[in-house]
């Protein structure tokens, strides 16, 4: 009785029936008390909705009467099924957004083209001395599998981890752990592996992106988000990548805002990471990706380097719009409040381990 | 010119007004038919299609701010086509793909602010089918069709309106807790 009674107060204040001095009496009341105030605005988005879909099903029965008199029509199938253009002035600007977009193209292409000519012998040093300095001082995480004794039947070259950005099979890894692969191959926890093909390198920040052979590839939607500002000393984090045939969960604090010699596009971390661990996801508590892991210091026990994830955005947004789905990464990270062990599990389906051949 | 004549039957179309619905619904429904047969779909298809589009139309201008910044054909075009490709890309009929994807964020906005309506007009109609006879229909009674609760108390034979409110509310709560319960 007393809910009913509420429930009838609250309809007389929204359809505005009160008296002033009953208005009042019953706006301080929502004002002390947060459980009627939410009740009057649920009750409000009730019954809100409940005319929104009184009145969507009244059109639809109107647009009902009127579809008998609309005239169809009548169209053979078209064999290459394209857009009917719908008049010559459509055409026109078209044609003419084509030839500007052409003319573009082809000026971007030429001179793209003639810039990766001239830049291409520096970057190719660039490339060396990093990686003699990578050998040098810091080991590239990648595995050798070949010093196994006894290897099996057809061993990866090196091995590595990545991580899906989108849900039809986009990856990120490290550039150093493809680099030179004739054939590339991404397997997750479970066994399945899947062939899978570098589209985008960046040499600079030791990135690379692949796509997943398969068209058809979809995992589920993604539990983390790409976290866009940078983080602070200090942030626990934790990782989880393919240093053995199984996944290994890792987790530390970022010790220093730059990565080996000063580097400012990498993070120093204090996390366990083995040859192997290339590629892997660096993730926060609340479960956004900060960075990547890439290397450590062979001089010194638990430093390694990760590239921070702004970086990656960077690349991700030079990636071809129409077939890398950008909002896949936009989503608010679902790992947020779960505790270790269930961010784990969460976050175990999306890591992969890379497998390549040369 | 054309805009202008656009907005006024826009006026009409938020009023209820059944003549201006009708003058859209027959001017752009041949060019939704068109451009949907002519890329694998049924005449079936194009009134679902057609008919989703003016929902979100509809809606949109219920909202009330809604500005036409383009023609109204070729937003509705843009939406039809924006609704088709969806529909094609779902059901993997690895049919035709477009050939040009221009971008038509009025279109494109408009589109994502109705998933999240439909989502919740499936809730409602999820809620209203699970509260049961009489409880819908005397909600539907009272509340859209705007009957009054005397009306309402004889159709359903309650000896007096102040029987048939208490009713009323006890289902009206109930549909409250349906609606809600995905949220907690």
């Amino acid at each position: 009785m007393n809910d009913i009674h509420l429930i009838q107060e609250i309809e007389r204040y929204l359809d505005g029936e009160m008296s002033a001095p009953e208005k009042e009496a019953f706006e301080s009341l929502r004002r002390r008390d947060s459980a009627i105030d939410r009740q009057v605005t649920e009750h409000r988005l009730l019954l809100q909705q409940l005319r929104a879909n009184g009145m969507r099903k009244d059109l639809l029965r109107r647009m009902e009467a009127i579809h008998a008199k609309a005239e169809v029509p009548v169209i053979t199938p078209a064999k290459t099924p394209v857009v009917q253009m719908r008049n010559r002035r459509t055409w026109l600007n078209v044609a003419a957004a084509a030839s500007i977009a052409l003319i573009t193209s082809l000026a971007t292409m030429a001179i793209m083209q003639n810039n990766a000519k001239r830049s291409y012998t520096s970057k190719y040093e660039d490339v060396r001395r990093v990686l003699n300095n990578i050998q040098r001082s810091q080991n590239a995480l990648i595995r050798d599998i070949n010093s196994k004794n006894n290897p099996p039947l057809n061993p990866g070259t090196y091995g590595g981890t990545c991580f899906a950005i989108s849900r039809n099979g986009y990856m990120v890894t490290n550039y150093h752990v493809i680099a030179g692969a004739d054939s590339i191959y991404i397997q997750n926890n479970k066994g399945e592996a899947f062939k899978a093909v570098s589209i985008f390198e960046d040499v600079s920040s030791d990135l690379a992106v692949l796509r997943v052979a398969d068209s058809g590839f979809r995992t589920s939607p993604l539990p983390y988000s790409l976290k866009l500002h940078p983080s602070r000393l200090g942030q626990e984090v934790f990782s989880m990548g393919f240093p053995r045939d199984e996944i290994v969960f890792g987790m530390g604090y970022i010790s220093a805002q730059t990565g080996f010699n000063g580097d400012t596009l990498a993070y120093q971390v204090s996390i366990p990471v083995n040859p192997g661990n290339s590629g892997a996801p660096l993730l926060d508590n609340s479960g956004e990706v900060i960075g990547i892991i890439t290397g450590k210091q062979s001089s010194s026990d638990g430093i390694a380097f990760a590239v921070k994830s702004g970086h990656l955005k960077r690349l991700l947004d030079e990636l071809p719009k129409e077939k890398f789905n950008r909002k896949d990464l936009k989503q608010k990270s679902q790992l947020n409040g779960l505790n270790r062990v269930d961010q784990a599990k969460k976050l175990e389906e999306f890591v992969y381990m890379v497998k390549v051949y040369n | 010119m054309h805009i202008e004549r656009d907005q006024e039957l826009l006026h009409g179309l938020a009023a209820n007004d059944d003549k201006s619905l009708e003058t859209i619904y027959l001017e752009n429904f041949p060019m939704i038919a068109k451009m949907v047969m002519q890329n694998n779909g049924s005449e079936d298809d194009a009134k679902d299609i057609f008919q989703e589009a003016m929902i979100v139309l509809y809606e949109k201008v219920q909202e009330g701010g809604f500005v036409l910044s383009s023609r109204l054909k070729t937003f509705l075009y843009a939406v039809c086509r924006r609704l088709w490709l969806k529909k094609l890309q779902s059901s993997a009929l690895n049919g035709p793909i477009f050939e040009e994807l221009e971008e038509t964020t009025a279109a494109e906005d408009a589109l994502e602010a109705h998933l999240e309506r439909d989502q919740q007009f499936r809730q409602m109609e999820e809620a209203m089918g699970k509260i049961g006879e009489p409880c819908k229909t005397i909600l539907e009674d009272y509340y859209i069709h705007r009957q009054s609760m005397q009306e309402i108390a004889e159709r359903f034979g309650y000896t007096n309106a102040e029987n048939a409110k208490n009713q009323k509310y006890k289902c009206l709560m109930r549909l409250k807790k349906l609606f809600f319960a995905p949220y907690k």
